[in-house]
Order: C-alpha cells, then sequence, then structure tokens
C-alpha cells in the first residue's frame, strides 16, 4: 500500500503543480460567483439558479480535469521514460496504475469539493442559508468522477492521450444517455440493433444514478439508500476496470 | 558434506526479443539468443555500439520487458516478480526523472517505492546527496539541474536501497571527469562491498579499468565474454624501440629490413612485429652507435580487441 499512496502523492503533486488546475480552481469559483448575477433573473428563484448552475459548472470542469489532464498522465510517464526507473523498483504494474487513478481522483475531487463549498459559501452569505444536503450530491458526483478517472486510466494502458479522451468523452455521453439509447434501440425495427443498444445499456456506466443536483437545487436530501447503491455500484465498477486496465499494463513492453 | 556452489545472481539463457513494426509487422530483432551468468560481487561491462541491444538486454533483465524466447532468473526469480527487484539499483540511459519534483522528494518517492519509511529514506536520500556532491541542489527542482547532475541524481536514486545488485546502462554518460572519476570511486566501493554491478558503455576506455569480465554485444548478438586479459591477446603484438637520434644509413637499413620507423617528436619509434627480428634490429642499432631510449613490447588494447571483434561478427552475419 506503501507503494501505490507515494505514486497517488507523486501524482497530486505533479497535476497540482500544473498551472492549469490552479486556473480552473479560480475560473471555477469565478464561475460560481458569476452565477448570483443571473439569479435577479429568477425572479425570487435565485437561490436555485446559484445551486443548480454551481454545481453543474463544477461537475463539468472536474471532469474536464479528470479526461484532459489525465489522458497524458501515463502517456507522458511512458514518452519521458520517467516510468523506467519507477517499474525496475519493487512494484507490480497494477499497484502503479492504482497509484496514478488514486491521485487524479483525489486532485479533482479535492477541486470539485472546493467548487462547492464555493456555491455553500455564496448560498449562506448571500441568501442567508446553508444548505448542508448540497453534500449528499457533492458525494455522488465524486463517485461519478471516480469512474471517469478510472476509465481515463483504462484507456491510456494500451492507447494515446488523444483517443483516450475521445472514448472516456463517448463513455460519458453515452453513459449519461443509456435509457434513452436503450428505449430507441428498442422501438426499431432491427433485432440486431436492439441487442445491440440492449448490451450497450448493460456495459456502459449510468451516470443518471449519480445526479442528484436538481434534488437538491429544490431542497430534496438525496435519500441515504441511493447514495449506498450509488457508492456500491461505483467501487465496482473503478475495481473492475483497474483489474482489466492492470491485466493489460502488466503485458506492456516498455521500449 | 558436499559443497554445493553458490547460484549465479543473474542467469541468461537463450534472450531474444523480437519486436515487430507495428506499422508493417516486419520483424526486428533487437536480442538474439544472449547467455550469460554473473557471479555474486563482480562487475561486468556490457560492451557494444549503439543499437547492439545492450539497452534491450537491460530492459528485458529488469523485467521492463517480455523476453520473446530464453529465461532470465534473477537470484533465482523471475524479474517480473517485483520480490526480484527488492535489492536491485538501477541508473536508466540518459535517465529523466520527475521535473516537478525537488532532488529530496524524488528520493523520498524511491525509498517510499522500495517500502523504505519516510524518515530513512528521507535521512538516506540527504547523504547520498552529500556523497554525490549534490548537497546543495536538495531542494531545487530538477528542471533546473544540468545533465550531469541528474545522472549523479541517478546514481543516487539507484544506491539507496543498498543494492546487491546495481544495472548501470552508461554511466559515464554526461559527466565531466571528476564525475567520471567519481562515479569510477563509487562503484570499487560498492564492489569491495560485496554489491554485483552489470554496466553497458561504448565507452571503452571508462570500462577497461574496473570491470572483472565484459561481454562484447553486436546486431543484438553477444559475440564473446570473458575477462579482460582472458579475451585480449596475451602475446606481445609488437615492439617499439625508442631512439633520441637515427642517422640515415641504420633507419634506411630498418625500413629494408620490413619494420616501420616513424619521427615522434624529437625522438624516432621503430616498430618490430617479431620477437626475433628485435635482436636483429637492436644489433643495427648498436653497429651504429644510435643510443637506445627505450625497448617496449606492445600488447593488444581493448579498443583494438573491440574493433576487431565487431568486424568478425559483421563478417560472420554477412
Amino acid at each position: 500500500m506503501i507503494r501505490v499512496l507515494a505514486v497517488a502523492r507523486n501524482t497530486v503533486r505533479e497535476v497540482v503543480r500544473e498551472r492549469i488546475v490552479l486556473v480552473l480552481a479560480i475560473f471555477g469559483a469565478a464561475l460560481v460567483a458569476a452565477s448570483q448575477v443571473l439569479s435577479p433573473l429568477a425572479m425570487g428563484e435565485g437561490k436555485k439558479v446559484v445551486t443548480d448552475f454551481g454545481l453543474a459548472g463544477s461537475s463539468l470542469l472536474a471532469t474536464l480535469l479528470a479526461v484532459f489532464l489525465g489522458s497524458s498522465l501515463l502517456h507522458k510517464e511512458l514518452d519521458r521514460r520517467t516510468i523506467y526507473a519507477v517499474m525496475a523498483k519493487p512494484i507490480r504494474r497494477a499497484e502503479f496504475l492504482v497509484g496514478k487513478f488514486l491521485g487524479l481522483w483525489t486532485t479533482t475531487g479535492f477541486l470539485l469539493a472546493g467548487m462547492t463549498l464555493t456555491v455553500l459559501a455564496v448560498l449562506t452569505v448571500v441568501h442567508g442559508e446553508t444548505p448542508w444536503i448540497l453534500f449528499g450530491s457533492l458525494l455522488l458526483t465524486v463517485m461519478e468522477l471516480g469512474i471517469v478517472t478510472a476509465f481515463v486510466i483504462f484507456f491510456s494502458s494500451f492507447t494515446t492521450p488523444g483517443l483516450t479522451a475521445f472514448f472516456t468523452v463517448s463513455v460519458i455521453v453515452t453513459g449519461n444517455f443509456a435509457e434513452q439509447i436503450l428505449y430507441f434501440g428498442g422501438h426499431g425495427d432491427s433485432p440486431v440493433l436492439a441487442g445491440m443498444t440492449n448490451a450497450l445499456y448493460w456495459i456502459v456506466p449510468h451516470f443518471a444514478t449519480f445526479n442528484a443536483r436538481g434534488m437538491v437545487t429544490h431542497g430534496i436530501a438525496v435519500p441515504p439508500e441511493r447514495i449506498a447503491f450509488a457508492v456500491t455500484y461505483s467501487l465496482l465498477y473503478m475495481g473492475a476496470l483497474l483489474t482489466v486496465a492492470g491485466a493489460i499494463f502488466e503485458r506492456k513492453d516498455f521500449r | 558434506m558436499r559443497e554445493v556452489a553458490p547460484l549465479p545472481l543473474l542467469h541468461v539463457d537463450g534472450l531474444t526479443k523480437v519486436y515487430r513494426d507495428p506499422m508493417t509487422l516486419k520483424p526486428f530483432t533487437a536480442v538474439d539468443g544472449l547467455s550469460f551468468s554473473l557471479d555474486r560481487g563482480e562487475i561486468f561491462g556490457l560492451l557494444g555500439p549503439n543499437g547492439a541491444g545492450k539497452t534491450t538486454t537491460i530492459k528485458l533483465i529488469l523485467g521492463l520487458g517480455r523476453p520473446t524466447r530464453g529465461s532470465i532468473r534473477l537470484d533465482g526469480r523471475d524479474p517480473r516478480d517485483p520480490a526480484a527487484r527488492r535489492r536491485l539499483g538501477y541508473l536508466p540511459e540518459n535517465p529523466c526523472f520527475y521535473d516537478h519534483l525537488t532532488a529530496v522528494e524524488y528520493l523520498e518517492l524511491t525509498a517510499a517505492l522500495f517500502g523504505i519509511d519516510a524518515q530513512a529514506g528521507r535521512r538516506a536520500g540527504l547523504a547520498l546527496l552529500e556523497r554525490l556532491g549534490l548537497a546543495a541542489h536538495v531542494r531545487k527542482p530538477l528542471r533546473k539541474f544540468s545533465k550531469g547532475m541528474i545522472q549523479r541524481l541517478g546514481l543516487a536514486q539507484a544506491l539507496l536501497n543498498a543494492p546487491t545488485f546495481l544495472v548501470l546502462d552508461e554511466p559515464m554518460s554526461g559527466l565531466d571527469p571528476i564525475g567520471r572519476a567519481e562515479v569510477k570511486q563509487i562503484l570499487r566501493e560498492e564492489r569491495s562491498r560485496g554489491t554485483t554491478i552489470l554496466m553497458s558503455s561504448h565507452v571503452l576506455a571508462e570500462t577497461e579499468p574496473i570491470c572483472d569480465r565484459v561481454g562484447i554485444m553486436s546486431g543484438g548478438k553477444l559475440l564473446e565474454v570473458g575477462t579482460i586479459s582472458g579475451l585480449l591477446a596475451t602475446g606481445v603484438r609488437e615492439w617499439e624501440i625508442s631512439v633520441e637520434s637515427l642517422p640515415e644509413r641504420p633507419a634506411a637499413e630498418l625500413r629494408a629490413a620490413g619494420h616501420r620507423v616513424e619521427p615522434l617528436g624529437t625522438r624516432w619509434l621503430i616498430r618490430i612485429a617479431e620477437g626475433p627480428a628485435l635482436q636483429r634490429a637492436l644489433k643495427v642499432l648498436t653497429q651504429s652507435e644510435v643510443f637506445v631510449n627505450s625497448v617496449e613490447p606492445r600488447r593488444e588494447t581493448l579498443e583494438e580487441h573491440f574493433v576487431r571483434a565487431l568486424s568478425r561478427g559483421k563478417a560472420a552475419r554477412s
């Protein structure tokens, strides 16, 4: 475990020392603050605008960071050959991948938490209300981010940064419209298409499970059983992805 | 009771690595049927020109790649087993480390990867930075390090776990003469501690004084393995007679006998190819009252042997 944590800590340092994280953090905070500007247009629903806009914006920024910074993390190690000295140490390749995953997930998770706290601060100071239920939504989004990060690591283990980003964005889009894809596939004439959409429905992660932003915007707390299901589902999904990624990476030749 | 010979630290048997071009799938044999063993406590030099297959061999020994054929046993284990790499130190060729870290942060990371606790790792790291002349740069980001400083840091991270087996890929690369002398001194100290060292190089002058045995590689094949004295022709290749001045008559006589007569600064050098001819040449010089400064035998150098082995290897392939 000490080795996994060492790789994770190094990944956090690597990501945090990239200026883009600071820029994104400032941009996120500015975005949340800017949502306050829109609240007079919402005819007394300013609190909802800030919550909805702030949570959606912070989720989007954290996801973009995970996809676009994460896609090149592993490739950079191979390209600059920093991985050689690391993999000659007594560490398993799967441990290295898990360390990279944990480092990236921690960083994006903290960025997300920071932006959610900014939303909470704006609501407290401007609207005189502290909706603690935001943390339920935050937890679900962090778990969703975990799956996205696991996909980034999975695709990085065998393909290029560009394709990693492309495949991960495709999974995010497909995963957000899983129900609709199944519905349209089932209503066509082709049994082949129906079978394919059915298979796709079961393979892609159901990101809708993690989206509780609408609920908390309307002041409804996320039920504990939904949180328990989402956490279990995401942990299993991440575990499966990282196991396959580890097996692929284990067979890789470092040239 | 019968004494059992200790297992070699490294045993490579029929090692072959074939890569395929990802586009054309055309095969390329980088390492071709390599077999050799390393005994504990020796310094072994893997010599060869660029592209000979030295770095690929090293990567396979470290478990960074899978052999296409053949086997490698590192202390009796497959090198892909992390346990086999616990007491191994590795310096890559033209090393590149995380440039977002400082020297001490990098060594802390290295210590953690070896499972050394943070305090002990930091202490060992600082001591090594001091030993390698980097004490003043402990907190400097690695992106500001020169090539020589990176090479020294590479050696520090390779020594951090007090290895029993050191693998150094071109360890003298990027170092100034003082740095090279320091590295040689460190390698001698490590050998006296009982560490086995495998180093690759294409600079023969650097390896000859410190290696116990060498292997000469070319075109992915191991052409020769042995001690330097064993590999080099033991006999005298030629004799060199050095004289202060050489009148025209004995010079012409020596040239007529087939010897090479060359001016060397203020002196003259006469090269005699065979022992019996030496006596006759000395007689000519004494009869002409030429003062002989010295008579020295010249043996084959590792460089000459290396060139000869490579051209033999090339001829065998064609």
